[in-house]
């Protein structure tokens, strides 16, 4: 039941990208709110499926990597649907909903070879830990969006060519602006999730630090997103190599769910 | 018939425009003239400082064309020759293609510029308010209208820009997310400096520094323009400052350094700085351009701006005479069920009339019916004649989707005896149906419709 409702909000998910992709690249609104549409109706059905798949198992569904990407990629498509219909910043639907995309796909395919009825590891800790250190990672993933997207347009503007590109995406200092917020979001609740990833750590493995790939490069990731954070407070640090930095930061957050899924 | 005589900047010299040209409160008075002097059922007059143009529509089938130059001629004391050498004549739809283009700017000197629509807009207002129009021009100026909004949104022909300072305006707004309140250094107080200030000023850039080597330019052009006067030799203070620099000097060499701008950028705490070098030679050294947060603008990356909106412009404008072209059509159709409203109102109410004589005639032999039955012939006699008339107007109604309508309602006419009226005031499309009589039929309706 699961599946079979994963599989569909997959294809709206697929769909919906490519919509709004074709939308904003042709500077066609109807296919860009069509493509809206279909990405909410694919939210919805992610969320259902997630649901349960949480029933099924009688679990919260967060208790491995794949279930981690399902949650992720759900989370990051939630927050670009309210970009796009709260704040009306459109051009992330190049980035967000792709990624996203890939997220539940890699989510999909790794699903496949799984058992729902998986060991429960539901305990509070555990579940506080991921579900926060989930939402501080999709709050980064739109950070990475808005980075991307400064990068694009500054690109656009020095080369002097790209006019199209120019009209098309927001402004830098708004890209700017929406990027560095994320950051202030995804910054504490990532913070967060690694302090109670330890906890949870000292309590079943009696040791706080563990030397694992989804040890390592949650903390590499905070490294990078803290040292954006002071330079922009201590230093005024912003535009171009913040953004570099929050791509960077961003690709060793992901990098975690290598370790989970390995 | 509806006639367009008018001029604008590719038929007429400035000069000739600016004598045909009328003041805006003389238009009213200039309506009743043309009225008076022409007898015209309907006429607006649209005067802009590009063009100037007299819309009119007569019940004849012949055209106003030289009344208008004559009125041209008298009420602006211009030679007759020289208004006919300058003015150009559109006729029935020609006339209406003609305005609904000029709606959309696709007449204009900037192609696409939005301005005419808002004066033609006033145009109307003005001749509708003076009771200088009537159904066919209310139509015509309200369709087009609302064409030309439409086309504009769908082929965003206004959007690009035409002019240095219009892309400069443009990429400030890619910049900055609202240029309300931004601040502006301005390097030179020349004509061009100025132009482009004001450009910005007109988007809400409200904070302008002004600085010449000439300090009492400055004051005046900072007096003029509302901003504050630096000397020459403190401006690089106010690059930690302002958000756009505005460079027109007439230097042989740069005045802006790519090492004034790196010092200055330690101070901005990494806020973009939007420099527009109009000046040639030019003001700012292009290694300025590769500093991180600097984007270097001069002139000819502006022109190639324009160039490339123009391109734009004249490619939304095919579109746009596209999407015209269906208005235009929808319009001709619109009018030729109206011309033929008058045919059809005399047809139903000569048929009404001969139907109602006919029971006038019987009335003594139909005295001994009850009214039961007196309704029942009523109703019968009216069955008859939409009956009849069914067929002929359908077929007149089709004549006129194919644009044919003229000749066969005039063959109605003279078959029927019908006497040519002028069509009602009000849209052929709210009017008559088949069903509903003119005058004399509702002595001889029955309750049937009630």
């Amino acid at each position: 039941m699961a599946r079979a409702l994963l599989t569909v909000a997959l294809a709206l998910h697929v769909a919906g990208v490519a919509l709004a992709a074709i939308g904003e690249l042709r500077h066609r609104a109807s296919l860009s709110r069509a493509g809206a549409f279909v990405l909410l109706s694919a939210c919805f059905g992610e969320l259902v499926a997630l649901i349960a798949r949480g029933l099924a198992a009688n679990a919260f569904p967060l208790r491995t990597g794949p279930e981690y990407l399902l949650v992720l990629g759900w989370f990051v498509l939630t927050l670009h649907l309210d970009l796009w219909f709260r704040l009306r910043v459109r051009a992330a639907a190049l980035v967000l909903p792709p990624v996203s995309g890939l997220m539940v796909l890699a989510s999909y395919l790794f699903l496949a070879g799984e058992s729902e009825a998986l060991p429960l590891r539901t305990q509070g800790w555990f579940v506080f830990h991921t579900s926060i250190a989930t939402a501080g990672v999709a709050a980064l993933a739109v950070s990475f969006a808005m980075s991307l997207l400064f990068l694009v347009k500054e690109r656009a503007l020095k080369s002097k060519r790209s006019l199209r590109m120019l009209e098309m995406l927001p402004t830098l200092e708004a890209l700017d602006r929406l990027g560095f917020q994320a950051l202030l979001y995804g910054f504490p609740l990532l913070t967060l999730g690694i302090a109670t990833g330890m906890v949870y750590s000292a309590e079943h493995h009696n040791r706080v630090w563990i030397w694992g790939i989804k040890e390592i490069f949650p903390v590499i990731a905070w490294a990078v997103f803290g040292g954006i954070l002071w330079a922009r407070f201590a230093r005024g640090v912003r535009g171009r190599r913040s953004a570099i930095l929050a791509i960077a930061g961003f690709a060793f957050a992901l990098l975690t769910f290598v370790g989970m899924v390995r | 018939m509806l006639t367009l005589v008018g001029m604008n900047h590719r038929s007429a010299p400035l000069d000739l425009r600016e004598q045909a040209c009328f003041a805006e409160d003389d238009v009213p008075a200039a309506l009743r003239r043309f009225r008076e002097s022409t007898g015209a059922a309907e006429v607006v007059i649209l005067a802009t400082c590009n063009r100037v143009e007299i819309l009119t529509r007569t019940t004849e089938a012949r055209g106003l064309a030289g009344e208008i130059c004559a009125f041209l001629s008298k009420d602006r004391g211009l030679d007759a020759g020289t208004i006919d050498q300058h003015v150009y004549v559109h006729e029935g739809l020609n006339a209406a293609r003609h305005v609904f283009a000029v709606a959309c700017g696709l007449d204009s000197m900037i192609l696409g510029e939005p301005q005419i629509l808002g004066q033609l807009k006033r145009a109307y207002a003005i001749a509708r308010e003076h009771g200088s129009t009537g159904p066919v021009l209310d139509r015509l100026l309200q369709h087009a209208l609302a064409a030309a909004k439409r086309v504009r949104t769908s082929t965003g022909i206004s959007r690009h820009a035409v002019s240095v300072a219009y892309a400069a305006a443009n990429l400030a707004r890619t910049i900055f997310d609202d240029l309300h309140g931004r601040s502006a250094l301005l390097l030179g107080a020349g004509k061009m400096t100025e132009l482009a200030a004001r450009h910005l000023a007109s988007q809400g850039v409200s904070d302008l520094t002004i600085t010449n080597r000439t300090y009492a330019r400055a004051e005046n052009l900072a007096a003029s323009l509302g901003g504050t006067a630096v000397p020459w030799d403190d401006f690089t203070k106010e690059l930690t400052r302002v958000d756009i620099v505005l460079t027109g000097t007439a230097a042989a060499t740069p005045v802006l350094s790519k090492e004034q701008v790196r010092q200055a950028l330690r101070g901005r705490r990494g806020r973009p700085l939007f420099i527009v070098d109009i000046a040639v030679p030019r003001d700012v050294e292009p290694a300025v351009h590769d500093l991180d947060g600097v984007y270097l603008y001069d002139v000819d990356d502006l022109q190639g701006i324009v160039d490339a909106g123009l391109a734009e412009r004249r490619r939304a404008a095919d579109e746009a005479r596209r999407l015209l072209d269906v208005e235009v059509v929808v319009f001709d159709r619109w009018r030729q069920t109206f011309d033929l409203s008058p045919t059809i109102a005399a047809l139903y109410e000569h048929l009404h009339q001969v139907g109602h004589e006919e029971i006038e005639r019987y009335g003594r032999r139909l005295a001994s019916l009850t009214p039961e039955q007196r309704a029942v012939v009523l109703d019968l006699t009216r069955s008859v004649i939409q009956k009849v008339l069914h067929t002929p107007i359908v077929s007149l109604k089709s004549a006129a989707e194919r644009g044919d309508a003229g000749a066969r309602a005039a063959l109605y006419r003279e078959i029927f005896g019908l006497v040519h009226r002028e069509p009602p005031a009000s849209d052929p499309a709210e009017g008559r149906d088949e069903r509903a009589g003119p005058g004399p039929t509702h002595a001889i309706q029955g309750g049937k419709d009630d």
